[in-house]
């Protein structure tokens, strides 16, 4: 019962991601007026499938490290390491998330607390 | 954004079951912000590979991007992407 279920909700999954790599290189093939074959989105969307496989052991095993259970955002900045390009990318959103939690706090930092509370309740 | 295609994305849900699906032990859990940033990488990945692949196809002079183009640019996207290519092992 339980593995239908699951194969139920890795099979969704992967049409999510399917679906979302579609809308990708659509897009991008509308810039450069060429379209992307259908095996060719198939293609795309199976490696990033795989490829989140690799990123959540990876993101698992650094939280672990760290002994914490919760994946964190310096957890997320040692999966992106190996590229330059990339770690820069995500050191700056990452940067711009941080910013966006201090003017939260500073602002709303009562009725939020005060609203995180009536979620939990 | 430097990437330029914020209308398409990942809903971050998405992203969260898809990753804490492949974690070894279920106690494992996401934080918030660590999915954000991870919607933003998987959104390079895709980015990267439909780019490449529009090149390739570009190069050879295709109006179409078959899969044979991505399947070209498929070993360095990921060299790039998981780790640098060791020419030693």
């Amino acid at each position: 019962m339980t593995e239908d279920a699951d194969e139920t909700q890795v099979r969704r999954l992967k049409a999510a991601v399917h679906y979302t790599v579609g809308r990708f290189c659509q897009k991008i093939g509308e810039e450069h007026r060429r379209e992307f074959s259908r095996q060719a989105v198939a293609a795309i969307a199976e490696t990033t499938f795989r490829q989140c496989d690799i990123f959540a052991k990876d993101l698992e095993a650094f939280a672990r490290h760290g002994k914490r259970t919760k994946v964190s955002v310096e957890d997320v900045k040692l999966t992106a390491r190996r590229s330059a390009a990339l770690s820069n990318y995500i050191q700056n959103r990452s940067e711009e998330l941080a910013l966006q939690h201090n003017d939260l706090k500073k602002t709303t930092g009562k009725k939020r607390r005060n609203t995180e509370e009536d979620t939990r309740e | 954004c430097a990437v330029g295609f914020d209308c398409v994305v990942y809903k971050s849900e998405t992203v969260s079951k898809l990753l804490s699906s492949f974690f070894k032990e279920d106690k494992t859990k996401l934080s918030a912000d660590a999915v954000v940033l991870m919607t933003e990488m998987l959104k390079v990945f895709v980015t990267e590979a439909a780019v490449r692949s529009q090149k390739q196809a570009e190069s050879e002079d295709c109006n179409q991007v078959e899969i044979e183009h991505f399947e070209k640019i498929l070993p360095q996207l990921v060299c790039d992407s998981v780790g640098s290519a060791l020419l030693l092992f």
